[in-house]
Protein backbone atom coordinates (compact mmCIF):
# COMPACT_ATOMS: atom_id res chain seq x y z
CA UNK A 1 0.00 0.00 0.00
CA UNK A 2 0.97 3.60 -0.68
CA UNK A 3 1.68 6.29 2.40
CA UNK A 4 -1.95 7.82 1.62
CA UNK A 5 -4.55 5.77 2.21
CA UNK A 6 -6.17 4.12 -0.68
CA UNK A 7 -10.18 5.24 -0.94
CA UNK A 8 -12.65 2.66 -1.93
CA UNK A 9 -16.15 3.24 -2.90
CA UNK A 10 -18.98 0.60 -3.10
CA UNK A 11 -21.91 2.21 -4.63
CA UNK A 12 -24.79 0.78 -7.00
CA UNK A 13 -27.34 2.78 -8.17
CA UNK A 14 -29.92 0.24 -6.77
CA UNK A 15 -31.18 -0.02 -3.62
CA UNK A 16 -31.09 -3.35 -1.38
CA UNK A 17 -27.95 -4.80 -3.77
CA UNK A 18 -25.60 -4.91 -1.20
CA UNK A 19 -23.26 -2.30 -0.88
CA UNK A 20 -23.30 -2.56 2.25
CA UNK A 21 -22.47 -6.04 2.64
CA UNK A 22 -20.27 -5.92 0.50
CA UNK A 23 -18.65 -2.46 2.25
CA UNK A 24 -18.84 -4.36 5.66
CA UNK A 25 -16.95 -7.58 4.68
CA UNK A 26 -14.75 -6.02 2.39
CA UNK A 27 -13.43 -3.47 5.16
CA UNK A 28 -13.29 -6.85 7.42
CA UNK A 29 -10.93 -8.51 4.84
CA UNK A 30 -8.68 -5.58 5.19
CA UNK A 31 -8.75 -5.56 8.56
CA UNK A 32 -7.99 -9.23 8.52
CA UNK A 33 -4.96 -8.85 6.47
CA UNK A 34 -3.49 -6.34 9.14
CA UNK A 35 -4.65 -3.01 7.40
CA UNK A 36 -5.97 0.03 9.62
CA UNK A 37 -8.89 0.19 7.89
CA UNK A 38 -11.92 2.70 8.57
CA UNK A 39 -15.22 2.39 6.91
CA UNK A 40 -17.61 5.28 6.16
CA UNK A 41 -21.31 5.25 6.22
CA UNK A 42 -22.22 7.72 3.22
CA UNK A 43 -26.16 6.75 3.58
CA UNK A 44 -27.58 9.54 5.27
CA UNK A 45 -31.21 8.72 5.36
CA UNK A 46 -30.39 5.01 6.12
CA UNK A 47 -27.20 4.87 8.59
CA UNK A 48 -27.13 1.51 9.12
CA UNK A 49 -23.71 -0.22 8.40
CA UNK A 50 -23.01 -0.60 12.51
CA UNK A 51 -26.13 -3.11 12.23
CA UNK A 52 -23.92 -5.60 10.08
CA UNK A 53 -21.35 -5.47 12.53
CA UNK A 54 -23.39 -5.40 15.90
CA UNK A 55 -21.81 -1.79 16.41
CA UNK A 56 -22.70 0.37 19.10
CA UNK A 57 -22.81 4.34 18.14
CA UNK A 58 -21.19 7.34 19.87
CA UNK A 59 -22.32 10.83 19.05
CA UNK A 60 -19.60 13.03 17.18
CA UNK A 61 -21.03 16.13 16.54
CA UNK A 62 -24.07 17.62 15.18
CA UNK A 63 -24.01 18.95 11.38
CA UNK A 64 -24.92 22.21 11.24
CA UNK A 65 -26.64 23.92 8.32
CA UNK A 66 -26.99 28.54 7.50
CA UNK A 67 -30.05 29.95 8.67
CA UNK A 68 -30.44 33.24 8.19
CA UNK A 69 -31.22 35.56 11.01
CA UNK A 70 -32.97 39.16 10.53
CA UNK A 71 -31.86 41.50 13.05
CA UNK A 72 -34.91 43.80 12.94
CA UNK A 73 -33.41 47.06 14.43
CA UNK A 74 -30.48 47.30 11.87
CA UNK A 75 -32.92 46.33 8.71
CA UNK A 76 -33.15 49.31 6.69
CA UNK A 77 -36.43 47.08 4.79
CA UNK A 78 -34.97 47.64 1.63
CA UNK A 79 -35.69 44.09 0.44
CA UNK A 80 -31.94 43.60 -1.43
CA UNK A 81 -31.93 40.44 0.47
CA UNK A 82 -35.30 38.71 -1.12
CA UNK A 83 -34.34 40.32 -4.70
CA UNK A 84 -30.98 38.44 -4.84
CA UNK A 85 -32.57 35.04 -3.21
CA UNK A 86 -32.56 32.57 -6.06
CA UNK A 87 -34.71 30.15 -3.91
CA UNK A 88 -36.82 33.04 -3.23
CA UNK A 89 -36.80 32.04 0.46
CA UNK A 90 -37.37 35.77 2.08
CA UNK A 91 -40.46 37.36 1.29
CA UNK A 92 -40.33 41.23 1.55
CA UNK A 93 -43.19 43.36 1.07
CA UNK A 94 -42.76 46.53 0.47
CA UNK A 95 -41.55 48.88 3.58
CA UNK A 96 -41.77 45.83 5.76
CA UNK A 97 -39.16 43.45 7.67
CA UNK A 98 -38.11 40.44 5.15
CA UNK A 99 -39.33 37.11 6.34
CA UNK A 100 -37.35 33.73 5.77
CA UNK A 101 -39.40 30.84 4.54
CA UNK A 102 -36.70 28.13 6.08
CA UNK A 103 -38.07 25.30 4.13
CA UNK A 104 -36.50 26.45 0.34
CA UNK A 105 -33.60 27.98 1.93
CA UNK A 106 -30.28 26.56 -0.12
CA UNK A 107 -27.67 27.77 2.68
CA UNK A 108 -25.34 29.93 0.39
CA UNK A 109 -25.34 32.70 2.08
CA UNK A 110 -25.95 35.40 0.25
CA UNK A 111 -28.22 37.20 1.96
CA UNK A 112 -26.07 37.66 4.75
CA UNK A 113 -23.20 38.60 2.40
CA UNK A 114 -25.13 41.46 0.84
CA UNK A 115 -27.08 42.80 3.16
CA UNK A 116 -26.01 46.53 3.05
CA UNK A 117 -26.99 47.82 6.62
CA UNK A 118 -25.61 44.57 8.57
CA UNK A 119 -28.69 43.32 8.81
CA UNK A 120 -28.36 39.54 8.76
CA UNK A 121 -26.69 37.51 10.40
CA UNK A 122 -25.66 33.98 10.29
CA UNK A 123 -27.75 31.65 12.64
CA UNK A 124 -27.57 27.83 12.11
CA UNK A 125 -30.04 24.85 12.80
CA UNK A 126 -29.27 21.32 12.91
CA UNK A 127 -29.45 19.36 10.22
CA UNK A 128 -28.07 16.06 11.24
CA UNK A 129 -25.22 14.06 13.07
CA UNK A 130 -22.07 12.16 12.60
CA UNK A 131 -21.21 9.38 14.79
CA UNK A 132 -18.30 7.18 15.22
CA UNK A 133 -17.98 3.33 16.32
CA UNK A 134 -15.45 0.70 16.14
CA UNK A 135 -16.30 -3.03 15.48
CA UNK A 136 -14.94 -6.03 14.31
CA UNK A 137 -11.68 -4.02 14.53
CA UNK A 138 -12.84 -1.92 11.88
CA UNK A 139 -13.07 2.28 12.67
CA UNK A 140 -16.82 3.31 11.73
CA UNK A 141 -17.47 7.22 10.85
CA UNK A 142 -21.58 7.17 10.23
CA UNK A 143 -23.29 10.21 8.89
CA UNK A 144 -26.97 10.61 10.03
CA UNK A 145 -30.07 13.28 7.98
CA UNK A 146 -32.47 14.46 10.85
CA UNK A 147 -35.65 13.37 9.48
CA UNK A 148 -37.45 15.81 7.71
CA UNK A 149 -34.72 17.87 6.18
CA UNK A 150 -33.87 17.47 3.04
CA UNK A 151 -29.89 18.81 2.04
CA UNK A 152 -28.55 15.69 2.35
CA UNK A 153 -24.93 16.60 0.94
CA UNK A 154 -24.49 18.71 3.76
CA UNK A 155 -23.77 15.58 5.72
CA UNK A 156 -21.73 14.07 3.30
CA UNK A 157 -19.86 17.18 2.47
CA UNK A 158 -19.22 17.19 6.42
CA UNK A 159 -18.04 13.64 6.23
CA UNK A 160 -15.65 14.17 3.23
CA UNK A 161 -14.54 17.15 5.23
CA UNK A 162 -13.61 15.40 8.28
CA UNK A 163 -12.07 12.78 6.50
CA UNK A 164 -9.77 15.02 4.67
CA UNK A 165 -8.79 16.26 8.16
CA UNK A 166 -7.77 13.22 9.38
CA UNK A 167 -5.40 12.06 5.95
CA UNK A 168 -4.13 15.67 6.00
CA UNK A 169 -3.46 15.47 10.19
CA UNK A 170 -1.99 11.63 10.15
CA UNK A 171 -1.77 10.57 6.90
CA UNK A 172 -0.51 7.22 8.46
CA UNK A 173 -4.11 5.99 10.53
CA UNK A 174 -5.53 4.07 7.77
CA UNK A 175 -4.27 1.83 4.95
CA UNK A 176 -7.66 1.70 3.51
CA UNK A 177 -10.98 3.87 3.52
CA UNK A 178 -14.25 2.17 2.27
CA UNK A 179 -17.15 4.77 2.01
CA UNK A 180 -20.32 3.26 1.31
CA UNK A 181 -22.92 5.17 -0.02
CA UNK A 182 -26.93 5.53 -0.51
CA UNK A 183 -28.89 3.74 -3.82
CA UNK A 184 -29.32 6.17 -6.19
CA UNK A 185 -26.79 8.33 -8.55
CA UNK A 186 -27.43 11.69 -7.07
CA UNK A 187 -25.09 14.34 -5.55
CA UNK A 188 -24.78 12.78 -2.32
CA UNK A 189 -23.31 9.68 -4.45
CA UNK A 190 -21.50 11.59 -6.77
CA UNK A 191 -19.70 13.03 -3.64
CA UNK A 192 -18.53 10.18 -2.39
CA UNK A 193 -17.24 8.96 -5.42
CA UNK A 194 -15.62 12.11 -6.37
CA UNK A 195 -13.26 11.45 -3.00
CA UNK A 196 -12.33 7.78 -3.75
CA UNK A 197 -9.60 6.22 -5.75
CA UNK A 198 -11.53 3.61 -7.47
CA UNK A 199 -15.03 2.38 -7.26
CA UNK A 200 -16.90 -0.80 -7.02
CA UNK A 201 -20.52 -0.97 -7.51
CA UNK A 202 -22.67 -3.82 -6.45
CA UNK A 203 -25.41 -4.83 -8.53
CA UNK A 204 -28.10 -7.92 -8.90
CA UNK A 205 -28.99 -9.98 -12.19
CA UNK A 206 -32.46 -8.37 -12.49
CA UNK A 207 -33.11 -5.97 -15.66
CA UNK A 208 -33.48 -2.95 -12.26
CA UNK A 209 -30.10 -4.10 -11.23
CA UNK A 210 -28.70 -3.04 -14.68
CA UNK A 211 -30.66 -0.13 -15.34
CA UNK A 212 -29.59 0.92 -11.95
CA UNK A 213 -25.20 -0.41 -12.91
CA UNK A 214 -25.74 1.50 -15.88
CA UNK A 215 -26.46 4.53 -14.53
CA UNK A 216 -24.36 4.54 -11.70
CA UNK A 217 -21.57 3.86 -14.11
CA UNK A 218 -22.71 6.36 -16.17
CA UNK A 219 -21.95 8.70 -13.16
CA UNK A 220 -18.59 7.03 -12.34
CA UNK A 221 -17.21 7.82 -16.15
CA UNK A 222 -18.17 11.36 -15.56
CA UNK A 223 -16.26 11.46 -12.56
CA UNK A 224 -13.01 9.84 -14.50
CA UNK A 225 -13.15 7.09 -11.92
CA UNK A 226 -11.85 3.49 -12.38
CA UNK A 227 -14.48 1.19 -11.62
CA UNK A 228 -14.89 -2.93 -11.22
CA UNK A 229 -18.78 -4.04 -10.65
CA UNK A 230 -19.44 -6.90 -8.04
CA UNK A 231 -22.67 -9.28 -9.45
CA UNK A 232 -24.29 -10.14 -5.90
CA UNK A 233 -27.30 -13.02 -5.26
CA UNK A 234 -25.73 -14.05 -8.66
CA UNK A 235 -27.28 -17.53 -8.63
CA UNK A 236 -30.86 -15.73 -8.82
CA UNK A 237 -32.89 -18.12 -10.57
CA UNK A 238 -30.26 -19.04 -13.03
CA UNK A 239 -29.65 -16.01 -14.76
CA UNK A 240 -26.19 -15.64 -14.10
CA UNK A 241 -24.35 -16.80 -17.32
CA UNK A 242 -26.69 -14.50 -19.16
CA UNK A 243 -26.48 -11.72 -16.88
CA UNK A 244 -22.50 -12.01 -16.72
CA UNK A 245 -22.33 -12.15 -20.84
CA UNK A 246 -25.10 -8.97 -21.16
CA UNK A 247 -22.69 -6.90 -19.06
CA UNK A 248 -19.28 -7.98 -20.64
CA UNK A 249 -20.89 -7.78 -24.05
CA UNK A 250 -21.16 -3.69 -23.34
CA UNK A 251 -18.29 -3.64 -21.81
CA UNK A 252 -18.62 -3.73 -18.24
CA UNK A 253 -15.63 -4.60 -16.14
CA UNK A 254 -16.57 -7.20 -13.36
CA UNK A 255 -14.95 -7.80 -9.59
CA UNK A 256 -16.59 -11.20 -9.27
CA UNK A 257 -20.10 -12.07 -8.15
CA UNK A 258 -21.51 -13.30 -4.79
CA UNK A 259 -23.79 -16.20 -4.86
CA UNK A 260 -27.15 -16.75 -3.42
CA UNK A 261 -25.62 -18.34 0.13
CA UNK A 262 -27.70 -19.43 3.56
CA UNK A 263 -24.38 -18.55 5.67
CA UNK A 264 -24.47 -15.03 4.27
CA UNK A 265 -28.14 -14.44 4.90
CA UNK A 266 -27.34 -16.21 8.27
CA UNK A 267 -24.43 -12.97 9.01
CA UNK A 268 -26.50 -10.58 7.94
CA UNK A 269 -29.55 -11.33 10.20
CA UNK A 270 -27.18 -11.42 13.03
CA UNK A 271 -25.37 -9.00 12.37
CA UNK A 272 -22.03 -11.05 12.49
CA UNK A 273 -19.75 -10.41 9.20
CA UNK A 274 -19.38 -13.03 7.66
CA UNK A 275 -15.63 -12.66 6.43
CA UNK A 276 -14.62 -12.27 10.23
CA UNK A 277 -12.02 -14.15 11.66
CA UNK A 278 -13.73 -15.68 14.49
CA UNK A 279 -17.09 -16.09 13.34
CA UNK A 280 -18.45 -19.90 12.60
CA UNK A 281 -19.09 -19.78 9.15
CA UNK A 282 -18.54 -22.63 6.83
CA UNK A 283 -14.91 -21.51 5.44
CA UNK A 284 -15.92 -23.60 2.59
CA UNK A 285 -19.08 -22.08 1.94
CA UNK A 286 -19.90 -20.95 -1.42
CA UNK A 287 -20.71 -17.02 0.14
CA UNK A 288 -17.18 -17.35 1.87
CA UNK A 289 -15.24 -18.07 -1.20
CA UNK A 290 -17.03 -15.61 -3.46
CA UNK A 291 -15.69 -13.08 -1.04
CA UNK A 292 -11.95 -14.34 -0.75
CA UNK A 293 -12.02 -14.49 -4.19
CA UNK A 294 -13.08 -11.16 -4.96
CA UNK A 295 -10.69 -9.81 -2.03
CA UNK A 296 -7.88 -11.29 -3.79
CA UNK A 297 -9.24 -9.80 -7.19
CA UNK A 298 -9.56 -6.41 -5.65
CA UNK A 299 -5.77 -6.65 -4.19
CA UNK A 300 -4.47 -7.46 -7.94
CA UNK A 301 -6.69 -4.75 -9.09
CA UNK A 302 -5.27 -2.02 -6.72
CA UNK A 303 -1.25 -3.37 -6.86
CA UNK A 304 -2.26 -3.04 -11.10
CA UNK A 305 -3.17 0.88 -10.33
CA UNK A 306 0.25 1.44 -8.17
CA UNK B 1 -62.50 48.03 2.28
CA UNK B 2 -61.12 44.97 0.88
CA UNK B 3 -58.84 43.93 -1.80
CA UNK B 4 -59.44 39.93 -3.04
CA UNK B 5 -56.43 38.76 -5.44
CA UNK B 6 -57.68 35.93 -8.36
CA UNK B 7 -54.68 34.19 -10.42
CA UNK B 8 -56.52 34.17 -13.71
CA UNK B 9 -55.51 32.99 -17.08
CA UNK B 10 -54.49 35.29 -20.42
CA UNK B 11 -53.93 39.38 -19.13
CA UNK B 12 -56.47 38.71 -16.32
CA UNK B 13 -60.04 40.82 -15.78
CA UNK B 14 -63.23 39.66 -14.53
CA UNK B 15 -64.38 37.97 -18.13
CA UNK B 16 -60.95 35.78 -17.80
CA UNK B 17 -61.18 32.12 -16.11
CA UNK B 18 -59.69 31.64 -12.45
CA UNK B 19 -56.46 29.76 -13.42
CA UNK B 20 -56.38 26.46 -10.99
CA UNK B 21 -52.42 27.61 -9.52
CA UNK B 22 -51.44 30.04 -7.63
CA UNK B 23 -47.52 30.76 -8.15
CA UNK B 24 -47.14 29.93 -11.69
CA UNK B 25 -50.78 31.74 -13.01
CA UNK B 26 -50.41 34.11 -16.09
CA UNK B 27 -51.94 37.29 -14.26
CA UNK B 28 -53.44 38.21 -11.17
CA UNK B 29 -56.77 40.30 -11.44
CA UNK B 30 -56.78 42.31 -7.89
CA UNK B 31 -61.22 43.58 -7.03
CA UNK B 32 -61.45 46.24 -5.00
CA UNK B 33 -64.57 45.63 -2.63
CA UNK B 34 -66.69 48.08 -1.12
CA UNK B 35 -69.76 47.75 0.77
CA UNK B 36 -70.28 44.05 -1.05
CA UNK B 37 -69.42 45.29 -4.65
CA UNK B 38 -66.69 45.54 -7.14
CA UNK B 39 -65.26 48.88 -6.86
CA UNK B 40 -62.29 48.54 -9.14
CA UNK B 41 -60.60 45.82 -11.54
CA UNK B 42 -57.02 45.88 -11.74
CA UNK B 43 -55.19 43.24 -13.65
CA UNK B 44 -50.92 42.38 -14.23
CA UNK B 45 -48.60 39.90 -15.28
CA UNK B 46 -47.92 37.26 -12.69
CA UNK B 47 -43.85 38.36 -12.64
CA UNK B 48 -43.20 35.00 -10.92
CA UNK B 49 -44.85 32.51 -13.31
CA UNK B 50 -41.65 31.91 -14.78
CA UNK B 51 -39.07 32.01 -11.99
CA UNK B 52 -36.53 28.80 -11.25
CA UNK B 53 -38.11 28.43 -7.73
CA UNK B 54 -39.99 29.26 -4.97
CA UNK B 55 -42.82 31.15 -7.27
CA UNK B 56 -45.27 30.45 -4.49
CA UNK B 57 -43.60 32.60 -2.29
CA UNK B 58 -42.43 35.05 -5.25
CA UNK B 59 -46.31 35.08 -6.00
CA UNK B 60 -47.46 35.92 -2.42
CA UNK B 61 -44.77 38.89 -2.34
CA UNK B 62 -46.55 39.95 -5.47
CA UNK B 63 -50.36 40.35 -3.97
CA UNK B 64 -48.94 41.38 -0.68
CA UNK B 65 -47.37 44.69 -2.53
CA UNK B 66 -50.09 44.89 -4.39
CA UNK B 67 -52.11 45.51 -1.04
CA UNK B 68 -54.69 41.94 -1.65
CA UNK B 69 -56.61 41.05 2.12
CA UNK B 70 -57.68 38.04 0.78
CA UNK B 71 -56.97 35.15 -2.47
CA UNK B 72 -59.27 33.18 -3.63
CA UNK B 73 -57.30 29.90 -5.27
CA UNK B 74 -57.65 26.70 -6.72
CA UNK B 75 -54.84 24.42 -5.71
CA UNK B 76 -52.41 25.91 -2.79
CA UNK B 77 -48.99 24.45 -2.26
CA UNK B 78 -46.89 24.86 1.11
CA UNK B 79 -44.82 27.35 0.49
CA UNK B 80 -47.36 29.70 -0.48
CA UNK B 81 -49.62 28.62 2.02
CA UNK B 82 -46.66 29.57 4.68
CA UNK B 83 -45.78 32.98 3.01
CA UNK B 84 -49.61 34.08 3.11
CA UNK B 85 -50.07 33.01 5.98
CA UNK B 86 -47.33 34.90 7.48
CA UNK B 87 -48.28 38.10 5.39
CA UNK B 88 -52.42 37.49 7.13
CA UNK B 89 -53.51 37.45 3.44
CA UNK B 90 -57.14 35.56 3.67
CA UNK B 91 -57.21 32.06 1.35
CA UNK B 92 -60.40 31.23 -0.01
CA UNK B 93 -60.88 28.07 -1.65
CA UNK B 94 -61.81 28.11 -5.32
CA UNK B 95 -64.87 25.79 -6.67
CA UNK B 96 -63.30 22.71 -8.12
CA UNK B 97 -64.59 23.20 -12.04
CA UNK B 98 -63.91 25.86 -14.69
CA UNK B 99 -65.03 29.97 -13.60
CA UNK B 100 -64.65 32.74 -14.67
CA UNK B 101 -63.30 35.83 -12.16
CA UNK B 102 -66.75 37.52 -12.43
CA UNK B 103 -68.46 34.20 -11.29
CA UNK B 104 -65.91 33.92 -8.48
CA UNK B 105 -66.31 37.05 -7.22
CA UNK B 106 -70.20 36.62 -7.20
CA UNK B 107 -69.71 33.42 -5.07
CA UNK B 108 -67.40 35.49 -2.96
CA UNK B 109 -69.77 38.21 -2.58
CA UNK B 110 -72.38 35.73 -1.22
CA UNK B 111 -70.32 34.70 0.97
CA UNK B 112 -70.33 31.18 -0.68
CA UNK B 113 -66.41 30.37 -0.59
CA UNK B 114 -65.03 28.66 2.21
CA UNK B 115 -61.66 29.79 3.58
CA UNK B 116 -58.73 27.52 3.94
CA UNK B 117 -55.61 27.80 6.33
CA UNK B 118 -53.53 25.50 4.78
CA UNK B 119 -51.66 23.95 1.25
CA UNK B 120 -53.90 21.60 -0.50
CA UNK B 121 -51.16 20.18 -2.89
CA UNK B 122 -48.26 19.17 -2.13
CA UNK B 123 -45.25 21.85 -3.52
CA UNK B 124 -44.24 21.71 -7.39
CA UNK B 125 -47.99 20.43 -7.83
CA UNK B 126 -48.62 23.50 -10.83
CA UNK B 127 -45.47 23.40 -12.58
CA UNK B 128 -46.82 20.27 -14.88
CA UNK B 129 -44.13 19.82 -18.17
CA UNK B 130 -40.91 21.63 -17.77
CA UNK B 131 -39.65 22.57 -14.52
CA UNK B 132 -39.21 25.93 -13.77
CA UNK B 133 -40.61 27.07 -16.86
CA UNK B 134 -44.12 27.52 -16.05
CA UNK B 135 -45.23 25.91 -19.08
CA UNK B 136 -47.18 23.18 -17.88
CA UNK B 137 -50.70 22.42 -17.43
CA UNK B 138 -51.13 21.59 -13.89
CA UNK B 139 -53.94 19.12 -13.16
CA UNK B 140 -56.81 20.63 -14.81
CA UNK B 141 -56.92 22.66 -17.86
CA UNK B 142 -58.97 25.94 -16.85
CA UNK B 143 -56.76 28.74 -17.32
Amino acid sequence: MSEKPKIICVTGGKGGTGKTLVAVNIAIMFKNSGYKTLLIDGDSENPNTYLLMNGQLTRNSEVLFFKPKIIEEKCTKCGLCAQNCAPHALLHVDDSIPIPILTVCSGCRLCYKICPSDAIEPDFKVIGWTYTSKAYGVDLFIGELKPGEARSAAIIETLMENLEDIINNNPNKYDVIILDTAPGAHCDVELLIGNADIVIPVTEPTKFGKLDLLRIIDLIKLLEKDYRAIVNRSSLLGFKDQFMKELKDIGIHILGDIPLDKDIVNSYCQGIPIMDKTSQFDRMGEGYQAFLKIFENLKEWIHQKN
Amino acid sequence: MVIIAVPSSGSGGLNEIVSARFGRCASFTFITVENNEIKEVKSMPNPASDVMGGAGIHAAQVIANNNADGLIVGFLGPNAAQSLSALNIKIYQAPDKQLTVKEAMDLYLKGNLQTISSANVGAHYGMGRGRGRGGGMGRRSNF
